[in-house]
């Protein structure tokens, strides 16, 4: 109107004509983030955004929240259940009733002709609490197999694993809140501004009001290593020389709580002697951190008032992650620092409900921290349930990580997966193509008819996914929120919940044992179960939970709220209510680069995918920032090989090869490259994913590869257009 | 109004503080008083006749970004499309980086970047269809995509890649600074987003809590002078003293260590090979390269053609040789027409071509349309009166009619030239913005119009068995004349472009390495047209081997021509945004587009470079909605709803000063 049109013309601005929101909580990963979707006219899901009050977002949301109501029509969804025969016949639309018991029918004969166990189940962690404490009871109490894993082996393994060391028992410890509270934070592998950007935000924002030391742990030069005040360049798979060597720092100057130390940890002797092995001169050979560095870090750390650590993946997915976790933990416990505000092991969590399946899902045990080889936990459940406590077995049996390989031998037959794709997400896939192939029936539950590994598949359900689905979710500090369920799912696909349900009616205990129809009911189930145990839910109900915006437990019965935090008070889940120190000699067994393969592969997430990309792939404006794999390489190393920016590579390891666009960026040494692991037929078609011995989660993050050359650059595009199917 | 939540976060909401009296570059902060006409008013937004009640409404409002903080999430820019409810492959806001530095000394730096809402507004001048309003209210640039006919021409302007051009749709949309949200007080939905602490929003030259400086400039940001835009920096933390892009755009920023240590753009030091590339000379310009050419020619051959008669050159007056002056009269009409044809065909939405007139006050581009509508009207005037006299009139007047047209078109032309010439001097565009622009276009007016008028007139008098040596050898001199203008403009341009730096000089080198045998060959080629041309005139060979001797060279002169204007649109490089990897990187948008990744939709790389087919269809459907529009009005209607459109035109063009 200063210049312009004299006469102005109305302005049009896109809207969503929105007449109601409801309130959900993202789908994605385990920040928990609340989020209402708005619904036009017709019903329709037409927005999203963050939940004001919320405490954990505050309205914030990330690239994948803002989009995920357009998950509700995004393309691939399954819409009819699918069968067939072989897998290399075409598949059948038919009804829920043909593949239910055809599943049935196939479970019963496989677990009849080979063994109870034969019949494998592995699930998620993207689906319900209520959903995961159903397929429990289908799983534990009427199928009666005991291959029965999530594929948070493939994520949390190592941290639950390393908790139940230390503590006794699974469960974070601490909350956001900490960022408040402390000072001085160590991130080992973890990049919150790519994986959990919410976070990101409320521990920048705590940063912003109260400055206070950021130290990032990484190999490679993140967002957050450029943010932070120490940048410490580890050397792949050495953490816990690193962990050894801050231990004895402190303990060698003194700065432990020893008053803490000795109230409330045990076994402090056999630690403090193996730490002594690891002076600083010796740890700075193996992990690659000079000696003063680590005087500098272990004094930080021992002596600010509190002092909190996270990690992600980068520590739990290496051969010593379980180890690292313990690393963690015992540095928080020489120090003090669990439990109080901004002094914590806080373990930040990859799917939105990785907790859930953790707590419910019976998948490592029985329901709500029960364990299998407690015999008092069996009778519990078995009564609750109204079963034999003989129908389950005395011990629990394999992580999805040695499922695959019994396959592959033979000892399982069939396998059914929930809401999981190993095509793409497991380490080597060319291994996993065999595993799939010696399988005499699979069953794919997912919301994606095209996940790929649905193509190993005899039958396909379909189901509802994130909020056309209702029930609880468990995120990173404990918090149980609530997804409503606001719209309906597509076709005749259905939920979870609704699938275990009717299976459970073709088995024998299904007739005995009740399955409510309705996710608050198995709520209830689930709060009775969980009274006056560690992670008591007994004070919360669906509406509670939506009005407060998601509730931490433990919440008992009684209880106004829920509680930010745990070991407030010392008391651990341990036998003698203490927690464990536990000494941890290193051995470097990963697959160090070599003159053949000179290269270490590091991956990891990017911020616009989640996992598999099943969901992400398909919508435009997340897909756009990475459309294609790429490989971020050393500039450096990449002239010696004659490899260029924006060209295809071949990588070839000990497992196979791939081709990969390459991005060349000082941002990793020259010895190393990093390739997102979200898309299919790319890094794990060369990684290796050695296995933890504690939690069996495999290493992904290192091994050796070599990187060459592609002359014929059209045959690579074409090669990669190929495994782009999304 | 837009709905502001019971529990809108406190950081949603602009801040209401103090402002300075005038801006850093010297403008007013308030735009108008509240007493003033323009105050008061509704925004009418989506029909909405409410007025906003921010006590800021008539400030100047900016966007503030602490680049030191981005973390290139995206937040922004999905808050943004999602908003705007945008395909994939149009985003309003982009964040692309610079980084440098060496493992683990490593540095990214994320730009977070829209539209900047500038007190100078090029988007607006140039825009000749008057779609952008710079708005008293926030002082918010709003372009309306309804207007647009998607000529592109705001792309070409903007500094900071901020119109989007939607090749689908045919029109250009852009960053409506969400006013609907700061009608209540609240930031736009990006700088609500922000994730990093990065991006945010208020009343310009506020700076934000716990931030600390307002700068105007950071490394990879095109220099504020060009627009003043709205959008103030910090950036404290060091930076390596030279950082490069990850996209292809062969430009890097390096730190002026003798200067104010500003970082200043640098063509990116690649060791390129020369090479050919000749495919990659087509592009969507292709159409303006033939324009171009073609009307330059036919101004140059109708200016001989009209003063080669008056100063004596017979041959070329339609007494001696009707026939031929009359061919090659029908035949500028003809490529003229043509030319007009491609050029209209090459608008977002050709059936809107009328709106192009619109901006005469400010845009070069209505300028050139008007000029060319000018000098193309008094050209077939001439025409006509060269083939038909009027009846019943004495034939002198049509005669006088005639001489009044050709002089007029003689004037207009090359006028026509120059307003052409002007559209492509544009700073966003250093390699476009040098004089050698016009020492081309007015080479090119003198060489093929000469080259026009020569090769017609040796063939008619050819096979009229007569000679046209020693007409040829008159053209020469002009033709010559052309050649040598040409060349000095482009030795000229070659040397300025090195000395400037930047994005410019990143051009060139591009010019001589990608395009380099392209590049050295077009050289090649004028040099030895200018040898030719002045052999063959001095010569004056005649005859068939004449006539085969001229026709190479004017076949060399023509390849050179369109060689070196197709170079001319394909090397620019705008002062453009820094991209990332994929987003916003014209290598990748190439790849996605050779290797078919780009069919799927969700690549956010659009399968085409062209929508002439679904523009066409648009064309269609909707000229038929006018007419039968105006079938219902009727024709009275029509003509005084015309009257009162162009009265308001003529006012408005009037008053504003």
């Amino acid at each position: 109107m200063l210049f312009g049109r004299a006469k102005k013309n109305p302005i049009k601005l896109p809207a969503h004509d929105v007449v109601e929101w409801k309130y959900t909580t993202c789908g994605y990963c385990s920040t928990g983030c609340s989020i209402e979707v708005g619904l036009n006219h017709k019903g329709e899901a037409v927005t999203g955004r963050g939940v004001g009050g919320a405490d954990v977002n505050r309205g914030k949301l990330c690239i994948k929240g803002i989009f995920e109501h357009e998950l509700f029509h995004s393309a691939g969804r399954g819409n009819k259940p699918l069968i067939r025969e072989k897998i290399f016949d075409d598949f059948r639309e038919t009804s829920w009733d043909e593949t239910l018991d055809k599943t049935a029918a196939e479970i019963k004969r496989i677990q009849a002709t080979y063994g109870r166990d034969s019949f494998a189940i592995v699930s998620t962690g993207q689906i319900l609490t209520e959903e995961f404490y159903t397929l429990g009871k289908l799983a534990r109490g009427c199928i009666g197999t005991n291959n029965y894993d999530g594929n948070t082996t493939l994520c949390m393994a190592s941290a639950v694993s390393g908790y139940k060391r230390s503590f006794g028992s699974d469960g974070p410890p601490g909350c956001y809140d900490d960022f408040n509270h402390t000072d001085c934070l160590i991130a080992w592998g973890s990049n919150l501004p790519e994986q959990h950007p919410i976070i990101y935000w409320r521990m920048r924002e705590a940063r912003e009001k109260r400055k206070f030391p950021l130290i990032v742990v990484d190999p490679r030069v993140t967002m957050l290593a450029q943010f932070a005040d120490m940048h410490l360049p580890i050397t792949p798979g050495t953490d816990v020389v690193l962990l050894n060597a801050l231990a004895h720092v402190i303990l060698a100057e003194g700065l432990e709580d020893r008053d803490y130390i000795k109230a409330n940890c045990s076994d402090f002797d056999a630690f403090s002697d193996l730490v002594k092995q690891y002076d600083p001169v010796t740890a700075s050979k193996i992990c690659g951190i000079d000696e003063d560095t680590i005087r500098n870090v272990a004094r930080l750390y021992a002596k600010a008032n509190a002092a909190m650590s996270i990690w992600t993946m980068g520590i739990n997915q290496s051969t010593h992650g379980s180890d690292g976790v313990v690393g963690i933990n015992s540095l928080n416990l020489i120090t003090g620092n669990i439990g109080k505000p901004g002094g914590t092991s806080l373990s930040i969590t990859g799917q939105c409900n990785a907790m859930g399946t953790r707590e419910w899902s019976s998948c490592s045990g029985l329901p709500g921290y029960r364990l299998l080889e407690k015999e008092q936990d069996r009778e519990e459940i078995a009564s609750f349930w109204g079963i034999d406590p003989e129908f389950f077995p005395k011990k629990r049996g394999m992580a999805q990580t040695d499922i695959f390989p019994a396959i592959e031998t033979g000892q399982i037959k069939g396998l059914w997966l929930i809401g999981t794709n190993p095509m793409t997400s497991m380490p080597n896939t060319a291994r996993i193509r065999k595993t799939l192939e010696r399988l005499e029936f699979l069953v794919v539950q997912d919301a994606y008819a095209d996940v790929e590994t649905n193509e190993y598949s005899h039958v396909y359900f379909p189901t509802g996914l994130w909020a056309e689905k209702n029930g609880v979710m468990t995120n990173t500090e404990r918090r149980v929120n609530l997804i409503s369920n606001v719209i309906d799912p597509p076709g005749e696909s259905k939920p979870d919940l609704w699938i275990f349900n009717q299976m459970a009616r073709r088995f024998e205990n299904g007739q005995k044992i009740k399955f409510p129809e309705t996710a608050s009911e198995v709520f209830d189930e689930m709060r009775e179960l969980s009274k006056g145990r560690f992670l008591d839910i007994s004070g919360m109900d669906h509406e509670k939970i939506e009005q407060q915006r998601g509730i931490q437990w433990p919440m008992t019965e009684d209880a106004e709220t829920g509680s930010p935090r745990v070991y407030s008070d010392g008391k651990f889940n341990h036998a003698d209510g203490k927690a464990k120190l536990i000494p941890l000699p290193f051995i470097d067994n990963n697959e160090i680069p070599d003159e053949d393969y000179p290269f270490w592969l590091n991956s990891g997430r990017v911020v616009e995918h989640f996992h598999t990309r099943t969901r992400t792939g398909k919508i435009g404006n997340q897909n756009k920032f990475s459309p294609t794999p790429y490989m971020e390489m050393n500039p450096d190393a990449a002239k010696e090989l004659g490899i260029e920016h924006m060209s295809y590579a071949r990588l070839a390891s000990r497992r196979g090869d791939a081709v990969v666009l390459v991005q060349l960026t000082q941002r990793v040494p020259r010895n190393m490259v990093f390739i997102p692991f979200h898309f299919h037929e790319c890094v794990n078609r060369v990684s290796l994913g050695l296995l933890d011995p504690h939690s069996r989660q495999p290493a992904f993050k290192q091994c050796a590869i070599r990187v060459e050359a592609v002359a014929q650059q059209e045959a690579a595009a074409v090669v990669n257009r190929a495994a782009r199917t999304f | 109004m837009f709905e502001v939540r019971k529990d809108e976060p406190e950081y949603a909401f602009i801040p209401n503080v103090e402002t300075p009296q005038k801006n850093q570059y010297g403008k007013e902060i308030q735009l108008v008083d509240e007493s003033d006409a323009l105050a008061g008013q509704s925004l009418n937004i989506n029909g909405d006749s409410g007025v906003g009640d921010n006590p800021n409404r008539y400030k100047q409002h900016g966007f503030h970004f602490t680049a030191d903080n981005c973390i290139g999430c995206h937040a922004c820019e999905a808050a943004c499309s999602e908003k705007n409810q945008l395909p994939a492959h149009i985003s309003f806001r982009s964040v692309g980086y610079v980084e440098g530095g060496s493992y683990p000394a490593y540095k990214r730096m994320n730009i977070s970047m829209a539209c900047n809402h500038c007190d100078d507004p090029v988007c607006l001048k140039g825009c000749p269809t008057r779609a952008y309003t710079k708005f008293a209210e926030y002082g918010a640039v709003l372009q309306d995509p309804e207007i647009c006919f998607g000529c592109g021409y705001c792309t070409w302007v903007c500094p900071y890649n901020a119109p989007q051009l939607d090749p689908v749709q045919g029109q250009v949309s852009k960053c409506n600074m969400c006013v609907d949200r700061l009608e209540v007080g609240l930031k736009p939905a990006c700088a609500s987003a922000c994730l990093g602490g990065a991006l945010d929003f208020g009343l310009i030259e506020t700076t934000p809590e716990n931030r600390e400086q307002a700068k105007t400039k950071i490394p990879g940001f095109p220099s504020p002078e060009i627009t003043n835009p709205n959008i103030r920096f910090q950036q404290v933390k060091t930076l390596p003293r030279e950082m490069t892009r990850t996209d292809t755009m062969p430009l890097r920023y390096q730190r002026d260590e003798q200067g104010e240590g500003e970082y200043k753009p640098k063509a990116a030091l690649k060791d390129t090979p020369r090479e050919w590339n000749l495919p990659k000379l087509r592009s969507r310009e292709d159409p303006l390269v033939l324009f171009t050419l073609i009307s330059q020619g036919v101004v140059g051959a109708f200016a001989l053609l009209f003063l080669g008669p008056l100063l004596g050159l017979d041959l070329l007056s339609a007494d001696n040789n009707p026939v031929t002056v009359g061919v090659l009269l029908l035949l500028m009409v003809a490529l003229q027409g043509f030319a007009l044809v491609i050029s209209t065909m090459h608008l977002g939405k050709p059936h809107r071509f009328y709106r192009a007139f619109n901006n005469l006050k400010y845009s070069p581009v209505s300028r050139e349309v008007a000029s060319l509508a000018v000098f193309f009207t008094l050209f077939m005037g001439y025409v006509f009166f060269s083939f038909f006299s009027l009846p019943f009139l004495h034939p002198g007047f049509s005669e006088g009619l005639k001489y009044v047209c050709g002089v007029g078109a003689l004037v207009s032309g090359p006028v026509f030239i120059y307003a052409m010439h002007k559209i492509y001097r544009i700073q966003a565009r250093p390699f476009w913005n040098h004089w050698q622009v016009l020492t081309s276009f007015f080479g090119s007016t003198l060489t093929l119009g000469s080259l026009l008028v020569g090769l017609v007139f040796a063939v008619g008098l050819a096979a009229q068995g007569e000679s046209f040596a020693p007409l040829l050898t008159v053209l020469a001199v002009p033709m010559t004349l052309g050649l040598v203008l040409e060349s000095v403009g482009l030795l000229a341009h070659s040397r300025d472009l090195d000395k400037a730096g930047g994005e410019g000089a990143a051009a060139h080198i591009q010019q001589r390495t990608v395009f380099g045998n392209t590049y050295y060959s077009r050289n090649v080629g004028l040099a030895v047209s200018i040898t030719l041309v002045a052999l063959l005139g001095l010569v004056g060979l005649d005859g068939l081997p004449g006539l085969l001797a001229w026709t190479l060279v004017g076949a060399l002169i023509i390849a050179t021509s369109l060689v070196g204007r197709a170079l001319f649109y394909v090397l620019v490089i705008p002062t453009t945004m820094p991209g990332a990897f994929f987003w916003r990187n014209q290598g990748f948008q190439e790849h996605a587009r050779e290797s078919g990744l780009a069919e799927m939709p969700q690549v956010g790389v659009l399968p085409q470079t062209d929508y002439h087919h679904q523009q066409m269809e648009r064309a269609r459907r909707e000229v038929k909605e006018d007419i039968s529009r105006l079938k219902q009005l009727g024709v009275k209607a029509c003509l005084s709803a015309l009257r009162v459109n162009v009265q308001q035109r003529l006012q408005e063009a009037f008053s504003r000063g």
